[in-house]
């Protein structure tokens, strides 16, 4: 409980010998496996999450986690769904503890606020109209549209039936359009 | 907001306009230091101290600001001290009473004339008792005659002065004076008062002397002419307590003497307080004696029934040992005071209403023990329900200050709240509890203290919020942002952001037209939360 984890970015790759006390060296396969990942992951998460910092953090945390992983992942060539799926565990994480702590909506009051991924989303009705949504149905349509996952892809890495993603893709329709309906036409 | 030209939309609609709005949508780069693989992750070996936590503990106490959390961790402190107070009256329930003070480990080895073998100079076993009537001195008391009894003393002599106290208590230590030893109460020395639940007792006893003007019998004395009075109260007060207090004096007095009975039931009845003379002459006591040396005098010879039979009081040149309250008994019997309970009440709301808004652990903790001390001592005391909900509500206003910007208000209304709480904080006695108030220095030292702690909250307070603003930063609705200079941020079209006095503001231009982010912009006025801005001069576009 006590024992932190301390990320420390940036450091050059130690060599075999010297990675001793840190437990292993990194080897290259997982990071150019990993750095395949990370343009898509920062995407997903900043969208998701509307934050780049905290965007920034969830793709740091779920790099951390598969590396930590590594060793036990045996299909090494499967690592595209793997990664992805502990990127989207993490950022569910991070939106349950944030809507826990948050008190003010902050899509609300700070629409085109300095973060590029809040800016970006504001930019249009259906954007701002995210922020409506749940979560369960916001990482459905982020991972569908911005993600360009098929359906099967989105159940595989939420855990749930393909029917309950596209009941869910509905319901965040419905929800959208009911949302922007109102506001078609003049300048929100 | 090219977007918003839809017309009515159906899912496949919406769904091709979001994915064309994703599509459109760019990632922004992902930082260096993020991207630049691979980190070395270390898991920091935190060094082993003993105590190590404490400064984590620390920390997160002070991050806990939710109320939830701080109202859950109040619930465990004070669940804490309840333990400790409750630990605590179990130990001293089992250890019991003062007998370990003096028996030695071995009884009778080593003190001559215990066993009370003939020829042996006779132990009287003295007791002292003053203060309230509570659970303390009913240990003290019964323990002190369970000794007498092992050590098969002639008599125990209960030298008593109190104002009354807790039936329960009464009762204990009336059921101990049946006992196999002889038992005698002196009420003295003189000035002392044997009232409410102290009237029982001394009727209990075999054997009842009370030294030359002392008081017996209810703790409030009706005026000379208060007949009326007295049948108003009884009257009003004859309610299941009342009528419960006059069957036990009438089975004690009975004990006494026939012509006590009535006497007896007037002390409880009409609340009515006696003399020792009076008290002699209607049979309810023994004899006036002046001191324990007198009352051993006028006892010996006496032949009195105690639980074991008949017995004849031998006490010439008896050995008299005096059998005191432990330690730990002096420090729970002094919490019945009625100014120290109520001390306690008001430090440790205090307390606990600081830990509140200022989490440390110790003055939670603090407030939490004073707190159920408080409550263990007003135990044998006649609270005013009304009195103590009045002091706390005061104490709160008076803290609530730190929250609620009041200029003082809160802490004046508090203060006077809190004064006629104290002044009120003991209600009317009944049958057995005391007739006692909170002493006048101690609720005008505690208001004045009250008064200074909010006064120093409230100019450090004052202080606080003139800090908070320092002059340029933009705090919405307290500075003027009009006239200062900025940058746009988004662009204007018509409507934007812009960046001004260290925050983002919504703008638009005053002539309505639209400036491209980085423009340099003068606000010229304030339209609600939107700025009205004109361009200030440098770059491409600005025309004006």
């Amino acid at each position: 409980m006590f024992v932190k984890e301390a990320y420390l970015p940036a450091r050059p790759a130690p060599a075999p010998g010297e990675a001793a006390e840190t437990g292993r060296a990194i080897d290259a396969v997982f990071v150019t496996a990993l750095e395949a990942e990370l343009g898509m992951a920062y995407r997903l998460a900043g969208y998701l999450l509307a934050d780049s910092a905290e965007a920034q953090d969830a793709v740091q945390e779920a790099s951390v986690r598969a590396w930590r992983g590594w060793p036990r992942l045996r299909e090494r060539d499967r690592f595209h769904a793997w990664f992805s799926q502990i990127l989207v565990n993490v950022c569910r994480t991070r939106l349950r503890q944030r809507s826990r702590r948050r008190t003010v909506d902050v899509d609300e009051v700070d629409l085109e606020g300095g973060d590029p991924f809040r800016a970006s989303l504001a930019r249009d009705a259906v954007g701002r109209a995210l922020s409506v949504l749940s979560d369960e149905l916001r990482i459905v349509v982020i991972m569908r549209f911005w993600g360009d996952m098929p359906l099967a892809e989105i159940a595989e890495r939420l855990g749930i039936p393909v029917g309950t993603v596209k009941s869910r893709l509905h319901a965040a329709m419905q929800a959208l359009r009911r949302r922007i309906g109102p506001m078609e036409g003049g300048i929100a | 907001m090219s977007a918003d030209r839809f017309g009515d939309l159906d899912d496949v609609d919406i769904e091709e306009r979001l994915r064309l709005f994703a599509r459109n949508s760019r990632t922004p780069p992902l930082p260096e230091e993020i991207q630049a693989l691979p980190w070395t992750v270390q898991l920091e070996q935190r060094p082993r101290r003993i105590l190590g936590f404490l400064p984590d503990a620390w920390f997160s106490l002070d991050s806990l600001r939710s109320p939830a959390l701080a109202v859950m961790r109040l619930a465990a402190t004070l669940a804490v001290a309840v333990a400790f107070v409750a630990l605590v009256t179990q130990a001293r329930s089992r250890t019991g009473s003062a007998d370990y003070l003096l028996a030695p480990p071995s009884p009778g080895a080593s003190v001559p004339g215990v066993p009370g073998a003939a020829g042996a100079a006779p132990e009287v076993v003295l007791v002292p008792t003053s203060g309230v009537v509570d659970d303390v001195m009913a240990d003290h008391v019964a323990g002190a005659i369970r000794k007498a009894e092992s050590d098969k003393a002639a008599v125990v002599v209960i030298q008593l002065d109190t104002l009354g106290g807790s039936g329960a208590a009464m009762q204990r230590i009336v059921e101990s004076l049946y006992a196999d030893v002889p038992t005698i109460v002196w009420v003295g020395p003189s000035g002392a008062k044997a009232a409410s639940a102290g009237t029982f007792i001394t009727l209990a006893a075999n054997l009842a002397y009370m030294a030359p003007s002392t008081n017996i019998g209810a703790a409030s004395p009706v005026a000379a002419n208060g007949s009326d009075l007295a049948s108003v109260y009884g009257q009003t007060e004859a309610d299941k307590v009342m009528q419960d207090a006059i069957a036990t004096i009438t089975g004690i007095a009975q004990h006494r003497h026939p012509l006590a009975v009535a006497w007896a039931v007037s002390t409880v009845q009409s609340a009515r307080s006696y003399s020792a003379q009076d008290a002699l002459d209607a049979h309810a006591v023994n004899g006036l004696a002046s001191s324990v040396n007198d009352v051993l005098s006028q006892v010996d010879g006496q032949t009195v029934t105690t639980t074991a039979g008949e017995t004849v009081i031998h006490v010439k040149d008896a050995n008299v040992v005096t059998v005191n309250e432990d330690a730990f008994q002096a420090i729970l019997h002094t919490l019945d005071d009625p100014n120290i309970a109520f001390m306690l009440l008001v430090i440790g709301v205090l307390c606990v209403l600081v830990e509140f808004f200022h989490p440390t652990l110790l003055v939670g903790l603090t407030g939490a023990l004073a707190l159920a001390l408080s409550f263990y001592g007003s135990g044998s005391l006649p609270l005013n329900i009304l009195g103590v909900v009045l002091v706390v509500l005061g104490i709160v206003m008076v803290v609530l200050e730190t929250g609620v910007p009041s200029h003082g208000l809160l802490t004046a209304a508090g203060l006077v709240i809190f004064l006629v709480g104290a002044v009120a904080f003991y209600g009317s006695p009944g049958p057995y509890r005391p007739d006692v108030s909170v002493a006048w220095p101690i609720i005008v030292t505690m208001t004045v203290l009250a008064a200074l702690y909010g006064l120093v909250l409230v100019r450090t307070l004052m202080s606080m919020r003139r800090l908070a603003v320092p002059a340029g930063s933009g705090m919405v609705g307290t500075v003027n942002p009009i006239g200062e200079g900025g940058e746009v941020q988004a662009d204007l079209s018509p409507l934007g952001t812009v960046f001004v006095c260290g925050e983002s503001w919504t703008a638009r231009a005053a002539d309505g037209r639209s400036l491209p982010r980085g423009t340099m912009v003068r606000v010229i006025r304030q339209e609600g939360l939107t700025l009205v801005v004109e361009a200030a001069g440098t770059p491409e576009r600005a025309a004006q």
